[in-house]
């Protein structure tokens, strides 16, 4: 059985607002070209398994999973279909390879959310249609949630939304050095302070904006990945979690998803002290105050603490720990399922010193971690090394 | 090699319309049943697990946290604190409310979870974590079996 999985190509579209020049399908076949250019393998033959990243509700599709083999090359060989985010899938690809059943597996996930006209509608069916659906019909925005997490994590922490500002800040700014990113811009904490309060303390640029976009990865066993051109970024440890869907019984400032997903993957990776060891990350930063709650949650910095670190500059790109280099989801765009797909295919930029004016010097390990977005309580893990 | 062509007249660009009709009858179930007849008569009802000693609301016929089945369906206070809540300025349709809302997560007095809902009879400002409220309920007549049977939760005076 093969003990290492490793990534042997990556191949991504940039990330824009809105994409009308083309459809869904070929930005999936576009970002699966130049991963497969990038593995230097041929899909019709070295591949052993596809698995896409979707949900039938972002695509406007019942059974999405039927649409996806033609523009991955997948046509007749196993293909599937994770319905969560593409860490999931990146996850499911790792575990199909340590089967010893495969050898080359190709995980894809993508946004062509700007295809939705009716976003807010469609999240509101991810909220309990009996017990807290109604509350839409007095018009509530399902982006409320987000409000409530923030002001509790803000509660439980002392964190202010001075220091959550400067997430939005960090984030945009890095995104200047990212050319596949759809949201840069430099800014101060004043824009994003007085920015139009949506559901105080949260604001709209304390949010992510949508994007569409694709990452396709391909992984391979050790043996087949010394077959190939690049040398693998190692898989070294994965987890996910899920806390319970009752928005009356969640932890509204903690993020429990992170804190079990990280301690399962850290195992895995055999660490102790993920301080230590890790030396960047990419956390999910679909609202500026997450980033903070899901850095405490990995265990990359104390509970109460990210807020002082992110403003003493610990975070930035070069601070002791460097999170979300690529400009995160505030500066790249939320691509929903695809999100945490892009924070993995930062972490291999990097770790393969390719990721051109924001490369970081000498990092051999870093962690990607998602998290499905508002009303969810779900997240993975996946931490890579060179 | 991806495209070998692509559209450079905007002007050019097409796009088809399309809608997903989807219709559902969300049966509320067994706990459900219980809550919402309860709710019809003025009452917040939980259910008891024994072995993790703790009453869940809304309530349910398992419990999360050990697995049991729950068999035993208690009344429950309809006095709570604010866990935590946010003051809105759009609604869904991101439109400017002409009122800001306030929505709160507010734990039920004695039970574990609570209610997720509107706050009213209160300014914005002077709302606040651990604030004591309690729900408002419709007039019997006016009531469906909803959690907008009740109004919105008030502050205790
Ligand atoms: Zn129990």
């Amino acid at each position: 059985m093969s003990k290492k999985v490793g990534v042997v190509g990556v191949g991504y579209t940039g990330f824009s607002s809105v994409t009308p020049d083309v459809s869904w399908k070929e930005i999936m076949f576009q970002a699966a070209n130049r991963a497969y250019h990038d593995a230097g393998i041929d899909p019709r033959k070295d591949v052993d398994s596809f698995i896409t990243c979707a949900e039938d509700y972002w695509e406007g599709f019942s059974i999405f999973d039927e649409f996806v083999p033609d523009q991955l090359g997948s046509v007749l060989r196993p293909t599937c279909t994770v319905t969560a985010d593409g860490l999931y899938g990146l996850i499911n690809g790792y575990m199909q390879i340590l089967t010893g059943l495969m050898d080359i597996v190709v995980v894809e996930a993508h946004s062509k959310i700007s295809d939705l006209l009716t976003y807010n509608d469609v999240l509101s069916f991810a909220i309990d249609p009996v017990f807290n659906r109604p509350l839409i019909d007095l018009g509530a925005h399902p982006y409320y949630i987000a409000g409530m997490e923030m002001k509790r994590y803000m509660s439980e922490t002392g964190t202010t939304e001075e220091q959550c500002a400067e997430v939005v800040r960090k984030n945009k700014l890095n995104a200047m050095s990212n050319p596949s990113a759809g949201y840069e811009a430099k800014i101060n904490i004043e824009d994003v302070l007085s920015s139009e309060e949506l559901f105080a303390p949260l604001k709209r640029l304390d949010i992510s904006p949508l994007a569409d976009g694709c990452v396709v990865f391909v992984l391979a066993s050790e043996e087949a990945a010394k077959k190939l051109a690049h040398d693998p970024i190692w898989i070294k440890g994965v987890g996910w979690a899920s806390e319970t869907s009752w928005l009356e019984n969640k932890e509204w400032g903690r993020a429990v998803y992170a804190e079990l997903a990280s301690r399962q993957a850290y195992k895995m990776a055999n660490i102790t002290y993920p301080k230590k060891v890790i030396d960047f990350a990419e956390v999910d930063d679909k609202f500026s105050y997450k980033e903070l709650q899901h850095l405490e949650a990995l265990g990359l910095c104390r509970r109460g603490e990210a807020g002082k670190s992110v403003e003493e500059g610990a975070f930035d790109v070069d601070g002791v720990l460097p999170v979300n280099t690529s400009g995160g989801l505030l500066g790249v765009g939320n691509t929903l399922e695809a999100s945490g797909l892009q924070k993995g295919l930062e972490v291999v930029l990097q770790l393969r010193k390719d990721a051109g004016g924001r490369k970081l010097p000498d990092v051999e390990c870093g962690l990607a971690q998602s998290w499905r977005g508002v009303p969810t309580t779900s997240g993975a893990v996946a931490i890579f090394e060179v | 090699m991806t495209f070998l062509e692509k559209t450079t007249d905007v002007r050019k660009l097409r796009h088809w319309d399309g809608d997903m009709e989807a219709q559902y009858l969300y049966t509320t179930g067994i706990a459900g049943d219980i809550f919402f007849k309860g709710i019809m008569n003025g009452k917040i009802m939980g259910s008891k697990c024994e072995k993790c000693n703790r009453i869940c609301v809304p309530p349910r016929i398992y419990c999360e946290v050990c697995f049991e089945r729950l068999n035993e369906y208690v009344e429950v206070s309809k006095k709570g604190k604010i866990h935590t809540y946010t003051i809105a300025k759009i609604d869904i349709e991101d439109k400017r409310l002409k009122e800001p809302l306030i929505w709160a997560m507010i734990k039920l007095d004695g039970v574990d979870g609570g209610m997720v809902h509107k706050v009213s009879e209160i300014a914005p400002k002077e709302v606040k974590i651990g604030l004591k409220v309690e729900a408002k309920f419709k007039n019997k007549k006016e009531r469906k079996g909803s959690i907008l049977d009740i109004e919105y939760f008030k502050p205790v005076k």
